[in-house]
């Protein structure tokens, strides 16, 4: 999940007051009400029946008992988690960790924005798309290389950098911490990003006439200005922290470091099957970010970023002369550490036979790759399944997205806030707990269980739980959009004559389609390699890339594993940015007079 | 007043409110445009001017009154005509050109919504683009215009579209000041020549005074005054409207039978016909020599003095009250001066 400031859409006074046909307040809410009627109902299946599923299970642990199911509510599984050393271990370890990562990646995420926003940096080119592609690999990936690193037998122990007892640090809290920390930079430094933008150079220039020096005006005009931003990003980086699945499975569970998300997958999934234990725990993970969100919430309300609008002119940027050089050297270490190491690590384990032998000569192999791309054998079979489930999943969620925004035009503009709003709380939702609601929905509720399509074990369902993870993104990306559109473009239209499917197909599709194009390729790639949805749905004709991947590891098949990674990296990157390229070059409009103009 | 439904007005609101979130932004709008006229709404942010527009557009519904079109009623409680079908043209403040499209494009898709016919298309576009000089443009899409020639696009589009009634929606507010003045002569002369019909929204009242046959000044949703720009400027109705006409001041007082008391000030030569609190509007050009008028005398402290070209800008503390008179020489800030006005000049309005 990713909690990225969404500004500009809600409120908007689009479709405000539409006069069609019938008067009066009736028929307004009758529109209102088919507007809304389905995205509510689609809403609840996807997302809210599942949920509602876990709270019931979490409460009512007779729910869904083979023998003798009861709707009698018993506190008991939440009262045998807390008394449990192990789950009381795992919630300490979730907030330790979600606590020094919103720390440590607001700062990293902030160095990095300033130093990319304000400064004049050489080699600039190496260092800006690096926190757009991090945010888009996922972090199992990362986390895989970072133990190809650290281990033990690892390329740094087998270069001389690193003793046993770094090694050992590494596999706890402080390698959590770090590759955490490499991982969720990028989220930090958008929302300080953004913010920077935001302020402008204004108050800047204000300050300096007033004898202020460089130095002073951070401290006291341009951080005290960031600082609902840095709140947010550390918030953010939090909730994403809590809701972590590929490091609780890889690296927290070499190091034996339990966290919630890795204990709920375990109590829904792994022998002996224990639901009971896994609601509570997912009731107690749903309340710590429902605290988080709230705290989003309440710090948005305050309106701080109002004050900062979109409107004044582009800061300053510093030229520190010679001193840009060591400056763009530690922006590119940040780019480094968080990307190109990491990919330098998968594609060398990818062309060696084991990690032992390290980068000697024999070593170097094509077998890895040759297992991942021969027809039929189990690796390109999951790359393959994984890229059509992909499609289908990124097909989907972008036609049902832009449908919806295109009902919600008719309702209003409250309709578009609140649809907003439900879309950004269901990001907040972890993918294991949206998982085990599929689980208990799917497998266990009467009329879901015997529903032939999609049905449970089948890819059918897998790729519903995809859409369901994927849904509220496109939604927040397409509405977005639309509400970035000039209410006097339709206003326009209409005036000329224009039906309401006239203008949906001629003036706002073609305007909102790259934005439609952006959320198909994003999720297309997300769902290549999601991992929670997938681990707790795999279908019984065989898995995914994600789930086939982690498996590997799980074997100490680290070699075809990164080479799995890297083929379905290449592949999934490829197509989606030679599709976005295309769709870039043929629907950009010049731009200038599709934008919203404040009135 | 004509009949509501007479077929001579181009446009007549009656009684028409709207409130939004328990505020009344318009309270019982009377208004009638006759064919070819030039109607401006006049008014300060929040006047309810747009409203009013976007209201006549079909865009938003009042909540009680009623509206109609060339004698064909469009809007009222038991009936709405939706915008699509009121044939009416708007020039949006933002211009609306739906960027994706060429500025052929843009002059087309209205026509090609209504199912025209092609030749009928392309004549109707020939026209428009060739009275609006943008033969060159024909085939760039709006990002690649200079903003008057976005302006000009916009107007095209709807003269293309020959509506019963063109709004402009504070269409000069996003071009820089040198060029408005140009355009708006440009843009007038183009609607003067096609004999169209426009309800024009602005809260500059220069503009306002230069583009219409009649000017409704607006106040909290209610229409203060409406009538030509010379009598608006001749005989404000109300202190309000004199306010914001023409950077006219006005000085309070009593009227009574024997004269106009100016708060704080030497009984003057006036008569009203009326007693009680009543205002003096005072325009700058109107200040004379004291010798000139004697019964209508007024003495005061010079505060400021700005060259203004033709003549001096002057603000004088008359009593309590600070007012603006153009002078024929400079003043030294400080000193008194005396001055009359012509009595067949001054405006005497019910406080």
């Amino acid at each position: 999940m990713t909690l990225i400031s969404q500004q500009g859409a809600t409120g908007t006074p689009r479709g405000a007051d539409i006069a069609i046909g019938g008067t009066g307040a009736v028929s307004g809410r009758l529109r209102y009400m088919i507007g809304t009627l389905p995205i509510y109902a689609l809403f609840f299946v996807l997302i809210g029946l599942p949920l509602l599923t876990v709270l019931a299970q979490s409460v009512m642990p007779a729910l869904f008992d083979p023998v003798a199911p009861s709707f009698v509510i018993d506190p008991s599984p939440l009262f045998r988690a807390f008394a449990s050393v192990r789950v009381d271990t795992a919630i300490l370890h979730s907030l330790e960790l979600g606590a020094a990562v919103g720390v440590t990646s607001t700062i990293l995420g902030g160095v990095f924005a300033i130093l990319t926003q304000r400064f004049v940096l050489p080699l600039r080119w190496l260092i800006t798309p690096v926190p757009w592609l991090v945010f888009l690999t996922p972090a199992y990936l990362k986390a895989m290389a970072w133990v190809l690193m650290m281990a033990p037998n690892g390329y740094l122990a087998q270069l001389g950098l690193l003793s046993r007892p770094m090694s050992d640090a590494f596999f706890g809290i402080g390698g959590l911490v770090f590759v955490h920390t490499l991982s969720l930079f990028p989220l930090s430094a958008f929302i300080i990003g953004g913010a920077l933008a935001g302020l402008g150079g204004d108050v800047e220039d204000a300050a300096r006439l007033a004898g202020a020096r460089p130095l002073r005006i951070w401290l006291r005009i341009n951080l005290p200005l960031l600082a609902p931003a840095l709140a947010l990003s550390a918030i953010a980086t939090f909730a994403e922290v809590l809701s972590d699945f590929g490091l609780a499975t890889t690296i927290a569970k070499t190091s034996g470091f339990g966290v919630l998300t890795y204990g709920i997958y375990v109590a829904a999934s792994d022998y002996p099957i224990d639901f009971p234990m896994a609601g509570a725990q997912s009731l107690i993970l749903l309340a710590l970010i429902l605290t988080v969100v709230m705290a989003d919430r309440l710090l948005r309300r305050q309106g701080s970023f109002r004050l900062i609008s979109g409107r004044s002119r582009t800061a300053r940027v510093y030229d520190t002369g010679r001193a840009r050089w060591p400056m763009a050297l530690a922006a590119l270490l940040i780019a480094v550490l968080a990307l190109y190491l990491p990919m330098v690590i998968i594609f060398l384990r990818t062309f060696t036979a084991t990690l032992g032998h390290g980068l000697e000569t024999s070593n170097f192999t094509m077998l890895n790759v040759i297992g991942a791309l021969s027809p039929g054998a189990p690796a390109s079979a999951a790359l393959v399944r994984s890229l059509v489930y992909a499609t289908f999943t990124a097909l989907i969620s972008a036609g049902i997205a832009l449908i919806l925004s295109a009902r919600l035009d008719q309702a209003g503009p409250n309709a578009r806030a609140v649809v907003m709003g439900l879309s950004i709380g269901s990001i907040a939702i972890p993918g294991i707990v949206l998982g085990f609601g599929y689980i208990l929905v799917w497998n266990r509720l009467p009329g879901f269980r015997d529903w032939p399509f999609p049905h449970y074990g089948q890819p059918s369902l897998l790729v519903v739980g995809y859409v369901a993870t994927a849904l509220p993104y496109c939604l927040v990306v397409i509405l977005s959009a639309v509400g970035q559109l000039a209410p006097s473009l339709d206003d326009a239209a209409r005036l000329h004559g224009a039906t309401r499917l006239t203008r949906l197909l001629r003036i706002t599709l073609p305007l909102v389609l790259l934005s439609v194009v952006t959320a198909l390729l994003l999720t297309f790639i997300r769902t290549m390699f999601e991992l929670p949805v997938s681990q707790l749905l795999i279908p019984q004709n065989g898995s995914p890339v994600p789930t086939y991947v982690v498996r590997l590891l799980k074997n100490d098949d680290d070699g075809p594993a990164s080479a799995l990674a890297l083929v379905a990296m290449v592949t999934a990157g490829g197509l989606a940015g030679g599709l976005w390229r295309v769709a870039q070059r043929f629907l950009t409009f010049g731009g200038r007079a599709a934008k919203r103009t404040s009135l | 007043m004509k009949d509501f439904l007479h077929s001579d007005l181009a446009l007549s609101c009656r009684g028409v409110e709207k409130s939004l979130g328990g505020r009344r932004i318009l309270q019982g709008i009377d208004l009638e445009v006759c064919p070819a006229e030039i109607v401006s709404l006049l008014g300060a942010s929040g006047s309810g001017k747009t409203t009013l527009l976007r209201i006549i557009a079909g865009l938003m519904m009042p909540d009680a009154g009623r509206i109609a079109m060339r004698g064909a009623e469009v809007w009222s409680p038991t009936r709405a005509v939706p915008p699509e079908r009121r044939r009416i043209g708007m020039v949006f403040q933002d211009y609306a050109l739906w960027p994706h499209m060429t500025v052929e494009g843009n002059l087309a898709f209205g026509l090609r919504a209504q199912h025209l016919p092609a030749a009928e298309v392309k004549a109707r576009i020939d026209h428009a683009i060739d009275v609006a000089r943008l033969g060159p443009q024909r085939d760039c899409l709006p990002a690649a215009l200079s903003g008057g020639q976005q302006q000009r696009v916009a107007i095209a589009r709807c003269l293309a579209a020959r509506p019963q009634l063109m709004l402009f929606d504070e269409p000069l507010s996003n071009l820089d000041a040198a060029l408005r003045e140009d355009l708006r002569t440009e843009m007038m002369d183009l609607v003067r020549r096609e004999g169209i019909t426009v309800v024009y929204v602005t809260h500059d009242q220069a503009e306002a005074m230069a583009v219409s046959n009649r000017i409704a000044v607006m106040r909290e949703g209610q229409i203060a005054q409406l009538d030509t720009p010379q009598r608006l400027y001749d005989a404000p109705a109300t202190p309000f409207v004199a306010s914001f006409i023409g950077g006219f001041t006005l000085l309070p007082g009593r009227a009574a039978p024997e004269g106009f008391h100016p708060v704080g000030s030497a009984l003057m030569g006036l008569t009203c016909g009326g007693a009680g609190p009543f205002v003096l509007v005072i325009r700058p050009e109107d200040a004379r020599p004291a010798a000139l008028h004697p019964g209508t005398c007024l003495s005061g402290t010079v505060r400021a003095c700005a060259f203004q070209g033709r003549c001096w800008r002057i603000s004088i503390q008359v009593g309590a009250f600070l007012l603006r008179l153009d002078w024929p020489e400079p003043v030294e800030p400080g000193s008194d001066l005396n001055f009359s006005l012509p009595p067949e000049r001054c405006t005497l309005i019910a406080a």
